[in-house]
């Protein structure tokens, strides 16, 4: 089934100055459900900015976004996706369980339930034990992981990241790979991943979108042959090392324009 | 380092610096025999101190509660003002200019003229001067942190549809109160200076600026210094009382928690 669909969407920042920049040009894609997708280009591709119009949290200058049929404007209003950025973006004065209640409490959830969730969802990223702690107590990857819990609680059928991993070191980078692969296998979510990184897009992915700079572009999009479920051993795969070689030359296409 | 230990570290330097001061100033007053009407020694202040006890208090309360209304009526006022025009962005960037300005005024100079409106006896007069001074620091700061929101968590809450209430209340009022409180400490120490400095234009018998230009005028310097010492605890006090409100209503804050992270 299909979850999200891009009809031609363009993005012009700046339309009709001198420094008008084409962000995005003619994105065409669909996603169908249970997928897991990552985006990967060159820094500047556009890559957050078509996140951004998915999300609703800007308009495309050009085109049509529909998520589930419904336009990005009326999904967003209905609480369809769930989004995590580059940083944890935690409000500082909530304890750790009310960040991760806050989505619930904005969508009109009773309070018993909510904070029933919002525990489990804590337990599940393995923050059982912090529920009430502030933000500024937790290091930037269990930071994170709140961001995902919070994320993940209104049960979102899409889930929309932008560089989540971005700021954290290798070891723990994929070490939350790991978790969020197992989220987005026990969950009936479909993940929308914008990275920089190809080890991380290939480990995840079901399918990785590359994406080419100035205009962005749509370069190609690579199904990721793999086993659905992935672990450590995954990284150690032949097939791993095959992918990771494929999404690099197309990578190197994207940079050198196409 | 222990708790114990690091209480002392913290403490024992400003108490020892504060004695050290008081016996140096008694010190010289002896040594060089300095004359009373210059420099009383802390002694004989506080030997009027206690000798005027009661008065001392009830002059002292008469003012305070001068300070006291002019801070609530200002802040309430500055408060107000900022969540009207923060709800209107033109409203609140044609008055911030004003605000600023005004904020830099000495409205302490127009207490003659405030006294010649409301009477010079009447209290009244002086929470008008208290609330004016307070008033800009507290609009300002309120409708900083108003504004001052980070763009990152307006997106988060515009990616959850939240309302307009609610990113008032959820997030712009949170992220406020620590402006607010900087403007409440600035407001608890301009309020008493407010109150007293007014007061020397004129007011009731018994009003601490009062008594402090009397006996100055004929020549009592003790208990001119024991008026101003009351002012100096009340102020402290009142300054105290806001940082404390402060740690309980915002401990998660930089200013309140230190910035040392956390486990």
């Amino acid at each position: 089934m299909t979850i999200l669909s891009i009809n031609n969407v363009s993005k012009r920042f700046n339309a009709g100055s001198s420094n008008e920049t084409v962000a995005l040009q003619n994105i065409n894609l669909t996603i169908e459900s249970d997928e897991f997708v990552s985006i990967i280009g060159p820094s500047g591709c556009g890559k957050s900015t078509l996140l951004r119009v998915i999300g609703d949290l800007i308009a495309p200058s050009e085109g049509k976004v529909s998520i589930h049929g419904k336009s990005a404007a009326q999904s967003r209003l209905d609480q369809d996706y769930g989004m995590v950025f580059q940083a944890p973006v935690l409000l500082e004065w909530r304890r750790i369980l009310p960040n991760v209640v806050l989505p619930m409490e904005l969508a009109g959830i009773p309070k018993p339930e909510r904070e029933k969730t919002a525990r489990n969802l804590l337990a599940q990223v393995g923050l059982k034990g912090f529920e009430r702690h502030y933000p500024w107590q937790l290091s930037g990857g269990m930071q994170q992981r709140v961001a995902i819990a919070r994320a993940l609680a209104i049960r979102p059928k899409l889930l929309l990241m932008d560089e989540p991993f971005g700021a954290l070191d290798e070891m723990t980078r994929e070490r939350m790979n790991l978790q969020l692969h197992d989220i987005w296998r026990e969950s009936d979510t479909t993940v929308l991943f914008v990275t920089h990184s190809i080890s991380e897009a290939v480990f995840l992915s079901t399918k990785i979108i590359v994406m080419s700079a100035r205009p962005g572009q749509i370069l190609e999009v690579i199904d990721i042959d793999l086993p659905r479920q992935r672990d450590d051993s995954t990284r150690e795969d032949v097939r791993f090392f095959e992918q990771e070689r494929a999404v690099r030359e197309w990578l190197r296409r994207a940079e050198s324009g196409g | 380092m222990g708790r114990e230990e690091s209480w002392i570290t913290r403490w024992l330097p400003p108490i020892i610096l504060f004695f050290g001061g008081i016996f140096l100033w008694e010190a010289a007053v002896r040594g060089f025999q300095i004359e009373q009407f210059l420099l009383p020694a802390p002694s004989v202040i506080a030997g009027t101190f206690v000798e005027n006890f009661e008065r001392l208090v009830s002059i002292g309360w008469f003012t305070t509660k001068e300070a006291l209304g002019g801070f609530v009526i200002g802040c309430t006022a500055g408060i107000v003002v900022a969540f009207a025009t923060s709800r209107w962005t033109t409203a609140s960037e044609t008055l911030m200019p004003f605000a600023i300005a005004a904020n830099s005024v000495p409205i302490i100079a127009f207490a003659p003229i405030v006294n010649n409106w409301f009477g010079v006896d009447n209290p009244l007069s002086k929470m008008v001067i208290v609330a004016i001074i307070v008033f800009f620091p507290m609009m300002i700061n309120t409708v900083r942190g108003l504004t001052l929101v980070d763009a990152a968590q307006l997106e988060l809450m515009r990616s959850y549809a939240a309302a307009p209430s609610e990113i008032l209340f959820k997030l712009r009022l949170p992220n406020a109160l620590p402006y607010m409180f900087n403007a409440f400490k600035i407001a608890a120490s301009l309020s008493m200076i407010g109150a007293v400095v007014s007061e020397y234009f004129g007011g009731n018998r018994s009003a601490l600026g009062i008594f402090i230009t009397q006996e100055a005028a004929q020549f009592r310097f003790a208990n001119a210094w024991a008026g101003i010492i009351i002012a100096c605890i009340v102020g402290l006090a009142f300054y105290t009382v806001v940082v404390l409100v402060e740690r309980l209503a915002i401990p998660w804050h930089s200013s309140v928690r230190g910035n040392n992270p956390g486990g």
